[in-house]
């Protein structure tokens, strides 16, 4: 038996050829990062319709619990002056979980396929840069890649550069392992599950051997730690690091 | 159907992600942030406004309760002074009374005793001026006629029954 692991389905592959960029495709990653938005879109609309000032609904509850943590996150970490930061840091987080986690209900995580990662990387390693030339000029911002002695210089623009592969890598790691493990398991279990009932003899045992039983239930267990743990964890820690990089660039 | 690589970096996704997210940033903000910050906003302000709701009124109830006092205290001094007015009114005017009453009954008292005395003096004047006058119409009488034993007689019971009459 052949086990295949690949990349997301292309669905569409429009005929017009732009240079660097290549042919514009619809992936499996663009349809689903789209169900993404549309979810947390229609969540946001849902939490907030019909708000009222006093005897809030639980609906209600949930929305402010939302975005004082929210608050609370950025602010705490970042401190009062980056509270424009707050509808970033939430966006990516929420991006970053429903997209992790819609692998529970069948479809390809937009995560596992890393330009989404490589993305957002980019966009927070823009920020951070953008924050490190703000607060220290560009001339301080290109000075600091010599510190402490001149040598060091490399090493430090490797270091920079280091922060977004890293972050995307990270994020794409966890997230692959989890499809990677979960079509073995999947194949695994399909294999054992028809050699199983095919000790069955006769018809029987020929029908029900094509149907893979031991799918059923048992990767849900293993679904715990690679799409729940491994998916809120990874997205935290992206945000986190968001966050830190660009608490620490804002400091003198 | 044709897939992509496992790992690799597709441009296009690469660039629509990124403008994913910012969309995404954006309805995120205008639908969850914006509504929310706006009622918490509100809910603060309202909060604001009853402090200092009950602020004033706790003000206003101090005001009140010092006017309360003052007033009290006010009332309990005029009371007071009503009070001793009264009682001082009171003590003047008995004495008053009294002081009237005892001249009243001492000029009673006097105009009795002056009245008792006119009484009497004009009881002793009468009694003189009857015994005079039967003293005189004795002597006229005696006057008037001879003197006999009968009429001697007579004489003496005629004056013993005008005495009689006259007391």
């Amino acid at each position: 038996m052949d086990i295949e692991i690949t990349g997301g389905r292309i669905f569409y592959t429009f005929p017009f050829d732009i240079p660097i960029l290549g042919k514009f495709q619809i992936t499996e990653t663009l349809l689903v990062s789209w169900v993404v938005m549309l979810l947390i879109t229609g969540l946001c609309i849902w939490l907030t319709h019909d708000l009222k000032v006093e005897k809030i609904s639980k609906r209600q509850a949930v929305a402010e619990l939302l975005v004082e943590t929210a608050n609370k996150f950025v602010i705490g970490n970042m401190g009062e002056k980056f509270s424009y930061m707050i509808p970033f840091v939430a966006a990516l987080f929420a991006t970053s979980v429903v997209s992790n986690l819609i692998s529970l209900i069948g479809l390809r995580s937009p995560t596992a396929d890393l330009s989404t990662e490589a993305a957002w990387a980019i966009v927070v390693f823009t920020m951070i840069t953008a924050q490190k030339i703000k607060t220290n000029g560009f001339g301080g911002y290109l000075k600091g890649f010599t510190t402490p002695i001149k040598i060091m210089t490399p090493f430090n623009i490797l270091s920079e550069l280091a922060t977004p592969i890293s972050m995307a890598c990270r994020h794409f790691g966890n997230i692959l392992s989890g499809v990677v493990i979960n079509g073995l398991i999947y194949a695994a279990l399909a294999l054992a599950s028809s050699k199983l009932f095919g000790l069955i003899p006769g018809i029987v045992g020929s029908v029900l051997s094509k149907i893979p039983f031991l799918d059923v239930g048992i990767p849900a267990i293993l679904s715990v730690y690679f799409d729940w743990f491994s998916g809120i964890m990874q997205a935290f820690i992206f945000c986190m690091l968001t966050v830190m990089y660009i608490a620490n660039a804002a400091e003198e | 159907m044709q897939v992509q690589e496992l790992v690799g970096i597709v441009p296009w996704t690469f660039v629509a992600q990124i403008c994913n997210l910012f969309i995404q940033m954006y309805l995120v903000k205008r639908f969850l942030f914006k509504p929310v910050n706006e009622m918490l906003q509100k809910r603060r302000e309202m909060a604001d406004a009853q402090i200092q709701d009950a602020q004033k009124a706790k003000e206003e109830a101090i005001a009140m309760k010092t006017e309360y006092e003052q007033n009290m205290q006010q009332a309990k001094e005029k009371a007071s002074s009503i009070v001793t007015e009264a009682q001082k009114t009171a003590s003047l005017q008995s004495e008053e009374i009294l002081k009237t009453a005892a001249q009243e009954a001492w000029a009673m008292k006097e105009k009795a005793e002056s009245d008792i005395a006119q009484e009497k003096r004009k009881a002793v004047n009468e009694v003189k001026n009857e015994i005079g006058g039967m003293a005189m119409e004795i002597a006229g009488k005696v006057i008037e006629r001879e003197i006999k034993e009968e009429d001697h007689a007579k004489l003496i019971d005629e004056f013993i029954s005008n005495v009689g009459e006259a007391s």
